[in-house]
């Protein structure tokens, strides 16, 4: 019964992912898998473990990130229905690191796959547009979304079905140490996300100046987010300032020319000093 | 000027806006999306059967941004079909090829970049002590940013038009909105690196002591010498590491790298090293 709830929810976040994005992020719908599990602490714990390990991760441009939907439900799932009472929280949170890369890895490839099958809406699209026929645009989503639902749904169900018991096994074989080591690995993978954004963002090498500086305001001063982020629109303010300010001479100056033939030309001069 | 379109057919495209990335395709990317989002007020804007297809070929072609830049484009792209005199409609597809790119740029680093993991942090940080309000505050603080700002997008591109061209031409808006969201982000991402990342290490080294002349009787914590040199400053190294890596290959192989992180990981924990 739970499976097929969970089953659902996968269909529902996967068409959500791709329309609403109300529930995108994995600290959204662990807690939830959580609750419908009857241990809401470890969806808790296991979601903003997922949060901060897939920081960063997102897709951008034509560029399709892992799909963190099908692994956040998959792994959070499976790290709860196979544990025992004796399970440790640490061990859950281990198993769903260890499960939610190669699940978002691998589901990543279906939404790929689905991308490449609604190329075939271009051609449904253009007898629309041909027939001027708006109202029959309405249904245009529709066999995508239940296709993108499935894509989340059905390895979600597989997973379900015949992965805990299998889970089980394989955690109480594995030696201490390996749980260890990757229950650890999901506090250095945000390095990953971390360092995707670093790539798109820092356009030029002052800014790297940004980034020491709010490494340091957290690092030394041991400061929240929160607070380092409201410095860091003062700083966003003065650095756009400043930047901006070394473009306005040729704009003056261009000014300038043109107001030559003009008269008002004393009054810009002063307005230079 | 008399808009065309009312709150209901606003309603509509934004309604139509919110499942625009369902038709995601290689080849249009979100073509097929923005020209059925757009139908509704093409078809209000023409009620001559002609000029209402020849509009909506006009609006299935490659298109793709941010879903916030793609409300403001869809709002001004109404605003243009209705005010463009019928020889000039061409331009209306420059202008969206031409904003798409520079909006997508300002979304990302302003909502994914920024928002995001600022919001993302702050919940897990509560949701790591247990408390149900970490996820509850990331979705309402998220979702905000996420369900207004495409809202008003869309209702501001409408009802600015063209002002909002002429306007930013002018002050550049855009431009210097992305410049701030860039800095904003890079300091949240310092900080991140700092309060995110977490890698230590155990290990005790062993050293000569003078006065009892054994080795090994005294022993310092190696983190506790990193600490003395900079606080989390091996996440920093990581993270620096990482960036190389991924800059040399383009960023292509993050799935990869991350499953050698995790193996990686399991050996040094044998080891005893983190």
């Amino acid at each position: 019964m739970k499976t097929i709830i969970i089953t659902i929810m996968a269909f529902i976040f996967g068409i959500d992912d791709v329309s609403f994005k109300l529930f995108r992020r994995p600290l959204l719908i662990a807690p939830l898998i959580g609750w419908v599990l009857g241990n809401v602490q470890a969806g808790l714990v296991i979601g903003a473990t997922l949060e901060i390990m897939w920081m960063g991760i997102g897709n951008v441009g034509a560029y399709m990130a892992p799909d963190l939907i099908t692994g956040t439900i998959i792994s959070t799932s499976l790290a709860i229905m196979s544990s025992t009472p004796h399970t440790s929280l640490s061990t859950m949170v281990a198993t769903a690191v260890t499960l939610a890369v190669p699940t978002s890895i691998l589901a990543q490839q279906l939404l790929v796959l689905i991308e490449t099958v609604n190329c075939s809406l271009n051609g449904w699209a253009k007898h629309l547009a041909d027939n001027g026929d708006v109202k029959g645009t309405v249904w245009l989503i529709y066999p995508p979304a239940i296709l993108t639902g499935l894509a989340r749904a059905v390895p979600t169900l597989i997973a379900l079905e015949f992965g805990a018991g299998a889970i089980q096994q394989v955690i109480k074989s594995l030696p201490k140490f390996v749980i260890d080591g990757l229950s650890t690995s999901g506090s250095i993978i945000p390095a990953v996300g971390i360092a995707l954004l670093m790539m798109s963002m820092i356009k030029k090498f002052e800014l790297w100046m940004f980034l020491i500086l709010g490494f340091i305001l957290a690092a030394y001063l041991k400061l929240e987010v929160l607070p380092i982020t409201l410095i860091a629109i003062v700083f966003a303010f003065l650095y756009e300032a400043a930047t901006r300010k070394n473009m306005q001479p040729i704009a003056q100056a261009s000014e300038t020319v043109i107001k030559v033939d003009g008269e008002e030309e004393d009054t810009e001069g002063d307005y230079d000093l | 000027m008399e808009h065309k379109l009312k709150q209901k057919d606003l309603w509509t495209m934004f309604w139509r806006l919110n499942t625009m990335r369902i038709t995601l395709n290689y080849e249009t990317l979100q073509g097929v999306g923005f020209m059925r989002a757009i139908a509704p007020a093409l078809a209000k804007i023409y009620p001559n059967e002609a000029d209402l297809k020849d509009a909506l070929k006009r609006h299935l072609v490659f298109y793709n941004s941010h879903v916030i830049g793609d409300a403001a484009i869809l709002g001004l792209t109404a605003a243009m079909e209705e005010s463009t005199p019928p020889d000039e409609k061409e331009g209306i597809n420059a202008l969206k090829t031409g904003l798409m790119g520079p909006l997508a740029g300002l979304g990302d680093s302003l909502v994914k970049f920024t928002w995001v993991p600022i919001v993302g942090s702050i919940g897990a940080s509560l949701a790591f002590s247990g408390s149900i309000v970490g996820p509850i505050l990331m979705f309402v603080l998220y979702n905000i940013v996420n369900i207004f700002g495409r809202y008003y997008a869309l209702v501001y591109g409408y009802k600015a038009g063209i002002d909002f061209l002429n306007k930013n031409q002018k002050t550049n808006a855009i431009q210097r909105i992305s410049t701030m969201a860039n800095v904003v982000g890079l300091m949240v991402v310092g900080a991140l690196i700092a309060t995110v990342i977490k890698v230590s290490t155990p290990v005790k080294i062993a050293v000569h002591s003078n006065l009892t002349g054994k080795v090994g009787g005294n022993t310092i914590a190696l983190q506790a010498m990193f600490d003395k040199i900079m606080p989390s400053v091996l996440s920093l190294l990581v993270t620096i590491v990482v960036y190389l890596i991924l800059k040399k290959t383009n960023g292509k192989h993050a799935a990869m790298l991350i499953i050698i992180m995790m193996i990686l990981t399991v050996f040094l924990k044998y080891f005893g090293i983190v």
